[in-house]
């Protein structure tokens, strides 16, 4: 069943590692957990967008003065609604299960690559040498359930809202729901550590190595001035 | 110090012809706007234009409304390759660019390639810090020693005047 969705909806495979030197790759994946959060997170959702139908139902019942028809109209509707929603039960529990199977988060000695989604496939590529900050964030649930969110940010706005609330940025790769994210973590830490240029960066603000034309020039000065002090 | 750019992705001028079958998909959910979307779709499509330089990339579209963006390749932060079921049905995929600039949403998307992995590989190995710096090589190394010697030798002679 979910192989079938996969190749219907042309998921593409796994996705290749970035460039870098091979033994360095390590591939992750999300916690054995974070099936059961996204069940519970689905759980309430579905609950959440129970309760206001029934209330409004209900809201209707209690209208005496609306015409019959009307009533009966919107009572269907609501019911259609409701079928709708049952309807789609089965196939958003599957989704639950592939968004928690069809997720890698690739790390190699330069890189980050991180793939994820089924109806719409993201993949985000960052170097090290782009990288600005790392964070680790869990909930309560997350936390009982041995799990945590690793974000890496890159420069660059995470605008904020009309109200001034976050708004996802683009430049944040998230380690969804993984159970060793102080692993990782150290490991991306580690790696960053050989970027001494790393943050904002222009490759061109890095000293030039010189060219074997300049070099050649400086030994001819060099040779000059020594001679220019050994006849003086 | 600039490598040559590959002639795959040097040829590459235009968007493929998938993207104009998904800018009428885009344009007919739009239902009553059809008309209008599909006309602005239509121009976006047929002025699109693409140059892969050796320093950066350049992108533009429009004629009533002219955009062009120009971008350095080290300036990349981070490539998204994204793609909903219908544009993999089509072949086709978006590729996101973000730089260090204040918004959050992408600074360039290329749409319409032929092959996207491809061009994701291709930008992510001209990005900053895919890479090392290029290192001197040997022969200009021995001479920056032999200068460096030398100095060393003229340093010593003056001192000794």
């Amino acid at each position: 069943m979910s192989r079938l969705l996969l190749k219907w909806l042309r998921v593409p495979h796994e996705p290749a590692p970035p460039e870098g030197s091979p033994d360095s790759i390590k591939i992750f994946r999300a916690g054995a957990n974070y099936y059961r959060w996204r069940l519970v997170v689905w759980v309430f959702s579905w609950f959440g967008s129970m309760v206001p139908l029934l209330l409004s139902a209900l809201f209707v019942m209690g209208l005496h003065k609306l015409p019959p028809l009307a009533r009966a109209l919107i009572l269907a509707g609501e019911v259609l609604f409701f079928a709708w929603l049952v309807l789609l039960l089965p196939f958003s529990y599957l989704m639950q299960r592939l968004n928690y199977e069809q997720r890698w988060y690739i790390v190699t000695d330069r890189s980050l690559r991180i793939r994820a989604g089924i109806w719409s496939v993201e993949e985000l590529t960052m170097t090290f040498a782009n990288i600005q900050d790392i964070r680790i964030t869990s909930g309560p649930l997350q936390k009982f359930l041995g799990l945590a969110d690793l974000e890496v940010a890159s420069a660059g706005g995470g605008s904020t809202g009309p109200k001034g609330e976050q708004i996802a940025s683009s430049h944040i790769a998230c380690f969804a729901g993984v159970d060793n994210a102080e692993q990782i973590r150290d490991l991306i830490q580690d790696r960053l550590r050989h970027y001494r240029d790393a943050g904002l960066g222009d490759p061109n603000t890095a000293p030039a190595t010189p060219t074997v034309d300049q070099a050649a020039a400086n030994l001819l000065a060099e040779a000059r001035a020594l001679r220019a002090a050994a006849s003086a | 110090m600039t490598q040559p750019v590959p002639a795959s992705i040097a040829a590459i001028k235009r968007p493929i012809d998938p993207l104009w079958t998904y800018y009428l998909l885009k344009a007919a959910a739009t239902t009553v706007a059809f008309p209008v979307t599909a006309l602005v779709l239509y121009f976006r499509f047929h002025t699109m234009r693409y140059d892969f330089g050796a320093e950066g990339l350049r992108m533009s579209w429009g004629i009533l409304f002219r955009n062009e963006v120009l971008l350095n390749y080290a300036r990349i932060q981070d490539i998204h390759l994204r793609s909903n079921a219908i544009e993999r049905a089509l072949g086709l995929a978006r590729i996101e660019i973000q730089t260090a600039s204040g918004s959050s949403s992408s600074v360039m998307t290329l749409e319409g390639l032929a092959d996207p992995e491809a061009m994701r590989d291709y930008l992510y190995s001209r990005m900053h810090g895919a890479t090392d710096h290029k290192q001197a090589d040997t022969l200009t190394t021995v001479l920056l020693e032999v200068a460096a010697e030398l100095k060393t030798v003229r340093l010593a002679l003056e001192k000794r005047a």
